[in-house]
């Protein structure tokens, strides 16, 4: 199923999709970080963070 | 159009002698062992995500109950609030079913939620008879919950349109709110400032606000048939889903990149051509790509509501119909791939 989903998107779309799948974890990334950040500016407290998946 | 197969434990609430009329909002603990439901025959319930069973009915309310949350305290989830049309805002303990302290208004209570550590609860109460929306933030006495502060700690009048939804933000009082208007603003709580706002975050009536689990970003739906994700901090809107119906409740899937959007309009109110249960379905859409992928039916009236279980394996919806319907996600779903490989940060 996979397989035939995928041969029918033509290359434009795979890199359109690849361009905004980019966008979004970058944006995930830089907020992820952030509140990463700043929990350790307000918290001298060790802290359990939670799992980068 | 890719279809999810899912394994349906659909239960009436009618026939569990649940609700009789129609759901306002439902919520999961953090567990997602829990599903809270409330609505307009003034009760309460909570269920057993897994099968439906019902642990407790709460009666208390008198009037239509339009808002549950519960705190988010992993293997604990001690307390849930509820707001409703008799003017009140109400801490409840879950284990008892128990409630607790009672909180009184001049209108009714539309909107509560917690906030991350599950010691303070957000409130907005209805504009009317001469008295203006206010939102109300209280501290929560959780040593002992019979023992509240009757005053708010912070309360504040949103200035322009009346404010539907609301949810603490990451930054300290920092409450982000949805408007009738279609504004999404974030306020100071303890000032009343509004600090940024998003005029034309909607062209309509904003209907849910829910938050990612970081509380980075949210989505909201409204009435102009679209549902958002913002920024919760810069308020910048990062996706947009546009479906053909209003919508009233919009959800973000912990672990799957899409969103859950339900609404559709009362069969008097849509031409004959629209009268179909298909209007009655959750849609499902790519979170990243802004494309429908799928839809589940389950209603026979607009879905008012719609909760993802914390880890993502079910979700519930709640209609006009006066039914909660859960459904289970079978293994497919996990294991599809349907765009390839690529990788989405949750």
């Amino acid at each position: 199923e996979d397989a035939a989903e995928e041969s029918n998107v033509s290359a434009e779309l795979i890199a359109l999709r690849k361009r905004l799948v980019d966008e979004w974890n970058a944006w995930r990334s830089l907020r992820k970080k952030e509140i990463g950040e700043d929990k350790h500016e307000e918290t001298q407290q060790v802290e359990n963070k939670e799992e980068i998946e | 159009m890719l279809s999810f197969s899912s394994r349906s434990h659909a239960f009436d609430l009618s026939f569990y002698l649940g609700h009789e009329r129609s759901l306002t909002q439902i919520k999961f603990n953090a567990d997602g062992d829990l599903l809270f439901s409330c609505s307009k025959d003034q009760v309460i319930n909570v269920w057993f995500s897994h099968n439906g069973e019902r642990l407790g009915t709460y009666e208390g309310h008198n009037g239509t109950v339009w808002t549950v949350d519960v705190d988010r305290a992993p293997k604990q989830s001690k307390f849930f609030v509820s707001g409703a049309a008799d003017n009140t805002l109400k801490l409840w303990q879950v284990s008892n079913g128990k409630c607790l302290y009672t909180w009184e208004f001049p209108t009714a209570v539309k909107r509560v939620a917690f906030n991350e550590e599950g010691n303070q609860v957000v409130c907005i109460t209805e504009q009317r008879m001469g008295y203006q929306c206010a939102i109300r933030v209280f501290d929560i006495n959780t040593q002992d919950g019979s023992k509240q502060s009757k005053e708010p700690k912070f309360m504040f009048n949103p200035i322009g349109s009346k404010a539907t939804v609301c949810a603490f933000t990451l930054q300290p009082n920092i409450i982000i709110t949805g408007h009738e208007s279609g504004k999404v603003a974030l306020f100071n709580a303890k000032t009343g400032e509004e600090i940024d706002n998003n005029e034309r975050a909607h062209g309509d009536v904003v209907t849910d606000l829910q938050l990612s689990k970081d509380r980075t970003y949210c989505i909201t739906s409204s009435k102009d048939k679209a549902a958002r994700i913002h920024d919760t901090k810069s308020l910048i809107v990062v996706k947009t889903f546009n479906t053909e119906t209003p919508l009233n409740s919009a959800a973000l899937s912990p672990n799957r990149p899409y969103v859950l959007l339900g609404g559709g309009q009362e069969a008097m109110s849509v031409t004959t051509t629209s009268l179909r249960q298909g209007k009655f379905e959750t849609r499902f859409w790519h979170k990243v790509f802004e494309e429908e992928v799928g839809r589940v039916k389950g209603h026979f009236g607009p879905i008012n509501t719609i909760a993802v279980h914390p880890h993502g394996t079910s979700y519930a919806s709640g209609g006009e119909d006066g039914f909660v319907r859960v459904h289970h996600f079978e293994d497919s779903y996990f294991r599809a791939k349907p765009y390839g490989d690529l990788e989405i940060i949750d």
